[in-house]
């Protein structure tokens, strides 16, 4: 399957963010932490509101979690 | 593999048996193809055996499975889950397409209930094959 035509910077943030696992944030943000995997390895694209969910416990603004790539599509 | 992952193999794995051999008798001959109680009889059987099979799973699964892998399904088990029902739409009108038109050429209402179970198994093990392939492959609904 094609990948996404953004990547995401969530790894990094997690291990910025005292090495949280992905079962923490997901427990944060309200997924499995299966689906926080999947969102790391551009397999899933989540909703706008995962998206954000995301960015909030980071406390970083949506864009510097998610940036777009033309490489993707 | 994840929780829902491994309850939707045993999902296709026991309808795969069961209806294997269940249409494997049918056309090896056994009067459930052509007589109304004998095919109650075996349809009966063979759903109760996969139901009990299922239930037997799903709690083996649970049991082996820690908790905070068990909780509800979320934003993308359910967009896979639609995908799976949205190829199985397809498959399911198909069958009923030849149920109808299966209709007309016979005599019992045992091979057009036969034709409409096949039609629902086919698009039942489609919804789920389609699940296992989007947790597998990605999913970008």
């Amino acid at each position: 399957m094609a990948r996404p035509p953004f990547t995401n910077d969530i790894r990094t943030l997690r291990f910025l963010a005292g090495e949280m696992t992905q079962g923490e944030l997901g427990d944060r943000v309200g997924v499995t932490r299966q689906t926080i995997a999947a969102i790391e390895q551009g397999k899933y694209s989540p909703s706008l509101e995962v998206a954000f969910r995301i960015a909030r416990c980071f406390d970083k603004p949506l864009e510097t979690v998610f940036a777009w790539s033309d490489d993707g599509g | 593999m994840t929780y829902r992952e491994k309850t939707t193999w045993l999902i296709v794995v026991s309808m795969a048996v069961a209806y294997t051999l269940y249409f494997g008798l049918i056309i090896g001959g056994h009067p459930a193809g052509r007589e109304m109680f004998p095919m109650l009889w075996l349809f009966g059987g063979v759903a109760a055996t996969q139901a009990l099979v299922v239930i037997a799973g799903y709690a083996v699964l649970a049991m082996t499975t820690p908790k905070a892998e068990r909780r509800r399904p979320d934003e993308r088990d359910r967009a896979i889950s639609r995908r799976g029902a949205a190829a199985a739409y397809y498959v399911l009108m198909a069958g009923t397409i030849a149920t109808g038109v299966v209709m007309p050429f016979t005599d019992t209402g045992v091979t057009i209930a036969n034709t409409a179970l096949f039609a629902i198994v086919l698009a039942e093990l489609v919804h789920a094959t389609t699940m296992l392939v989007s947790y597998r492959r990605g999913w970008h609904g």
